[in-house]
């Protein structure tokens, strides 16, 4: 099922050639007793430049989608491509941030901000790394902790380390698994606000995760909404809001709210369906 | 007072009671069989005077090079068999089988291999601490987190680096877990290797008393290898908190 929600604004959107392609992708976990089918036959493509975000219940297989780009991940049936060819080893060219922050506990944040820089295939990037650790410290706020063990901050604090870690190396692709879910809603207004800024500056591609539709609404230029599992593509709608965006005021506009509620009309079910059950 | 200041206090007062009453039992008991805080202290001078730093030393450089192999070895073998999922499903039950052995029952065949002189002493000690820091590194090396090192991947890294910068530093805990004891370990393994059969070392002086009957020499030559296992499990703890530092207060 592939239906595309007002089509008539799709001309709004980014439309660079497509960068991320699946094909009738399906993915099976074997757990101890059965198998479990966890994405059930998803074609989807994102373009180079464009912000998709993915929204659904829990358990629909978004992060899946997440680990098959990155190449984590191999298909069980279908294709996976990245800049036109098949992704068939862990994908170098993306910045992932998990849902769980991974950090390394031993160092501190400005060396983990700027562990990239000490891999050897990165090492020939010219220009100052400690100014650019620090400017990157400094635009995600976390001036003053340069010398913090991640166990010193607050999850909050930890999430902002992880960015600027993925953020520093200037990846040509971001994915990112629910980046904002543990900090407060202030606080996420601003961290979403400073991505789009960074996201616009640079032409970078993303693809969002988040179980938040307004999240999804005022960040991407398409929303794709999944079904319960096994995770199918329920519905697909472009989201023509001009940019630069400001999450904070957006969230105001008359717009915004229609766009919540159609998707939130295709969401609907799928959380009932989700919570009825057991495995969800 | 202050809450350290009385502890101490207390701790102090304790001390010299329990000296005090070991140093009259002599006279109700006899000095033969249980010595004398004074005559202790007597000997210690005495020792101090002649050849302790010798029978110290001694052991000390059988710790020390026992240490010196076992450990790196140790550590090095269990996080390259801990990483090789097939090798470590081979060689479980045999790491199980060795661990249980109490390693200081081999002095007698090491003596017979390598002699009485300091090389069988450090063999065992290398043994002992090599087993120790094995196991650790090899448990720690299995529990290293995965998405760490996918987030290494992803950035690009290759194998030697991700070995480095994630695997080995994600043992330190384990590690150290494996040298608090090994360290106490080795001590142990260089005495009663020395006990059995040596020319000197402090188990050398301790059983050299107990041949003599000499009540005294037996509790200053304990004395001294208290005070030494306690320096030794210090350095350690103090080495722990400084490598682990990034834990933070609750361990996590």
């Amino acid at each position: 099922m592939h239906m595309s929600g007002q089509t008539a604004f799709t001309g709004a959107a980014k439309t660079g050639p497509t960068l991320i392609s699946l094909k009738d992708v399906v993915v099976d976990f074997a757990t101890r007793d059965r198998v479990v089918r966890a994405v059930d036959g998803i074609s989807l493509d994102m373009p180079e430049g464009g912000f998709t975000a993915l929204v659904g219940p829990s358990g629909c297989g978004k992060s899946t989608v997440l680990n098959m780009v990155a190449g984590l991940l191999k298909p069980s049936a279908g294709s996976v491509t990245f800049e036109g060819r098949p992704v068939d080893g862990p994908n170098t060219r993306v910045g992932y941030m998990t849902q769980k922050d991974t950090l390394l506990p031993w160092r501190t944040v400005e060396d983990n901000v700027g562990i990239a820089f000490e891999l050897r295939c990165r090492r020939s990037e010219r220009g100052d790394k400690a100014a650019r650790v620090a400017e990157m410290i400094e635009r995600v706020g976390l001036k003053g902790f340069e010398k913090h063990f991640p166990s010193e901050l607050s999850g909050g604090m930890r999430k902002r380390a992880a960015l600027a870690r993925m953020l520093i190396y200037k990846p040509s692709t971001l994915l990112l698994d629910e980046p904002f879910g543990a900090l407060d809603a202030q606080l996420r207004l601003i961290m979403q606000k400073e991505l789009l800024e960074l996201v616009d500056a640079s032409g970078m591609t993303v693809v969002l995760v988040t179980h938040d539709l307004e999240e999804a609404v005022s960040l991407a230029d398409k929303v794709v909404v999944f079904t319960s599992r096994p995770g199918r593509i329920r519905a697909v709608r472009d989201i023509p809001i001009p940019r630069p965006r400001d999450p904070a005021t957006l969230r105001f506009t008359d717009a915004f709210r229609d766009h919540c509620a159609a998707l939130w009309d295709e969401l609907r079910d799928e959380v009932a369906a989700a919570m009825a059950t057991p495995h969800a | 007072m202050s809450e350290g200041a009385r502890l101490w206090t207390g701790r102090a007062v304790l001390l010299a009671a329990l000296l005090a009453i070991w140093q009259l039992g002599g006279t109700f008991v006899s000095e033969r069989w249980i010595s004398s805080p004074t005559a202790i202290v007597g000997r210690l001078a005495d020792w101090l005077a002649r050849d302790l730093f010798l029978h110290l030393g001694v052991t000390l450089a059988e710790i020390a090079a026992g240490l010196a192999i076992g450990v790196p070895l140790g550590i090095l073998t269990g996080v390259t068999l801990g990483r090789l999922r097939n090798v470590s499903a081979v060689l479980r039950p045999f790491v199980v089988v060795m661990n249980s052995l109490p390693i200081v029952a081999l002095a007698p065949l090491l003596i017979m291999w390598f002699g009485i002189g300091m090389l069988p002493k450090i063999v065992l000690v290398a043994f002992v601490s090599f087993l120790l820091l094995f196991f650790n590194t090899f448990a720690g090396a299995r529990a290293v987190d995965e998405e760490q090192l996918d987030a290494l991947t992803l950035m690009g890294a290759s194998g030697v680096e991700r070995f480095r910068k994630v695997v080995l530093p994600g043992c330190t805990a384990w590690i150290m877990a494996g040298l608090k004891n090994a360290v106490p370990y080795a001590l142990i393994g260089a005495v009663i290797g020395e006990m059995m059969v040596s020319r000197a070392g402090l188990g050398h002086l301790v059983s050299r008393a107990g041949q003599q009957f000499d009540m005294t020499g037996i509790y200053a030559g304990l004395f001294v290898l208290m005070i030494l296992g306690s320096v030794l499990n210090e350095a350690i703890s103090l080495a722990e908190r400084h490598l682990l530092r990034w834990r933070g207060p609750h361990g996590a």
